[in-house]
């Protein structure tokens, strides 16, 4: 098997490990199974933070919304996993892992994959667009492909 | 600074065996340890009213006085990953300079290696199965290798760092593994060696990321007062301090190039009245080689972004720019997660005059700078061999 195989809008295998939401994320995983690219903001200071946690970190305030992103952003940093950690990706290496900044977030960067490239020609300040991998129905995870659209500043 | 102030010093310190221990439980390291640093100090467990440890359980620290048959007083089990060790000694010093504590026993034990074999999966998980946001990496497939070499990938973008300069610290540290019979790997690389090797995580080879290992130690914290009466000159700890900008997600660093060493050396250098310049030997944590760049530039030995120039041509051997990890580091010589402990104890001996083949001359003034987590705490001790 290879990511290939996986089928059209696949990139990893089903065993990868699986998020356990709580009332302060749920928020976040809500809008990634709708497709929506979301990040946390601050509703008294308006500053932006990823992983989603219960206080503003600039502020303290208790109170955030979710503030959706177009879902383009550049590479800030990348890997080139070739090792695998877990059975399941012994099919799927080498993958990239790159740390994304999305337009839009404050200057928030998420942890996700760099697809649908070789991965030996991902470089930090390429432009991505977010795609999105259904896992299961209340569960799809953004990843991010070259942009291909409005490929603009 | 008054002359009848209580004074912290360390007075006794050991390794356990190592790197490969399958006769021997976690907690039978630890005593293993604590026996010989006792041993090293002419002290018994008699004379222990504190005890600090780390490990992966709550309550770790008493179950381990437990095993070890102590009652202490005085006890903390703070754990910041590999520098766990570096603040435990820190807070130690606090202790017997308060009079909260006179003698603590800081112990480490880990069979980390020979576990390995009897579990299942491939290692180096990075958050896999871990709770809480550690799961914001690891659904998308990074590893613990994996959050290194992002931060690795950012430098030498940032500065040009090269594959080379990142190798050349593994090849040195394998140098002064070679005089460690202990040492887990001693056969001498190159730079070739390690830029052709297998690459484990961009730009991160098989051989720029440590060794696992099992082995502890241990090191026994006192006022210099009771050390006085002791038969090992007293090591003097003259500051020390410690820091942390994020948890598990490198997506929440400010800066991949920054760690919390940029916090905590400054500090620590200030408590102890002293400067990057004075220090003779350093013991630093070495995970990883990017760790070793980032922590130089961030303790102050050389400008941000210079410390690929500043390993590089045994900048860190002996007779470098700065004499680092004379034991042989996590690169080649043990592993064992959390490798806090075996800074704390070469540099004790480098500062008594112990280090044998990789003894830096009339070392006077150590440090020893612990990293844990993934870039996400940093403690750095600075050590003595003379009265301040």
């Amino acid at each position: 098997m290879s990511a290939a195989d996986l089928g059209a809008g696949r990139w990893f295998p089903d065993e990868m490990p699986s998020p356990a939401a709580n009332a302060e994320t749920v928020g976040w995983w809500e809008a990634a199974a709708q497709h929506r690219l979301v990040v946390q903001r601050c509703s008294q200071c308006g500053a932006t933070r990823h992983p989603p946690g219960p206080v503003c970190p600039v502020c303290r305030s208790l109170a955030s919304e979710w503030a959706e992103l177009p879902g383009t952003g550049r590479v800030y940093t990348y890997t080139i996993v070739r090792q695998a950690f877990l059975p399941a990706l012994a099919d799927v290496i080498p993958y990239v892992v790159a740390v994304v900044e999305p337009d839009g977030a404050g200057g928030t960067r998420m942890v996700t994959n760099v697809v649908d490239i070789d991965p030996e020609e991902v470089e930090i300040g390429m432009p991505v667009e977010v795609v999105w991998e259904d896992i299961g129905p209340e569960l799809a995870l953004p990843r991010f492909r070259p942009r291909t659209t409005g490929a603009g500043t | 600074m008054t002359p009848s102030r209580r004074r912290a010093v360390i007075c006794g310190a050991a390794t356990s065996d190592y790197p490969y221990l399958p006769e021997l439980s976690e907690h039978a390291v630890h005593a293993q340890a604590a026996d010989r640093a006792l041993a090293d100090a002419g002290l018994t467990y008699a004379d222990v009213d504190g005890f600090a440890t780390a490990g992966f359980f709550p309550m770790y620290s008493v179950g381990v006085a437990e095993y070890l048959g102590l009652h202490p007083t005085y006890f903390d089990e703070t754990n910041s990953g590999g520098s766990s060790f570096e603040v435990l000694v820190e807070h130690a010093a606090y202790a017997v300079e308060s009079g909260a504590a006179e003698v603590v026993l800081v112990t480490y034990g880990s069979v980390q290696l020979s576990q390995m074999g009897r579990r299942l999966g491939t290692g180096g998980g990075g958050g896999a199965g871990m709770p809480g946001p550690a799961i914001y990496d690891s659904l998308w497939g990074n590893t613990l290798v994996g959050n290194y070499a992002l931060a690795a990938r950012r430098h030498m973008h940032e500065y040009g760092t090269t594959p080379e300069q990142l190798a050349a610290v593994a090849v040195t540290m394998r140098g002064h593994a070679g005089h460690n019979p202990q040492a887990q790997y001693r056969d001498p690389i190159t730079v070739e060696d390690v830029v052709t090797g297998r690459l484990v995580a961009d730009p991160l080879h098989k051989l720029d990321c440590c060794v696992i290992s099992d082995g502890g130690g241990a090191c026994i914290v006192t006022t210099a007062e009771r050390a006085a009466d002791l038969q090992r000159p007293p090591v003097w700890i003259l500051g020390g301090a410690h820091a942390t900008t994020h948890h598990m997600n490198l997506s929440a660093m400010a800066d991949l190039t920054v760690t919390p060493a940029a916090q905590s050396g400054p500090l620590a250098f200030s408590r102890a009245g002293l400067t990057p310049a004075d220090v003779d030997v350093a013991q630093l944590y070495d995970s990883f080689t990017i760790t070793v760049v980032l922590t130089v530039e961030d303790l102050g030995f050389c400008a941000k972004g210079e410390g690929g120039a500043f390993v590089q041509d045994g900048g860190l051997g002996l007779s470098g720019r700065l004499p680092t990890n004379t034991d042989g580091g996590g690169l080649s010589a043990c592993h064992p997660g959390m490798r806090g402990m075996f800074l704390i104890v070469e540099a004790v001996r480098q500062l008594r005059g112990e280090g044998g083949p990789t003894q830096v001359p009339d070392a006077r003034i150590a440090v020893a700078h612990g990293t844990g987590g993934m870039l996400s705490t940093g403690a750095t001790l600075i050590l003595g061999r003379e009265e301040p």
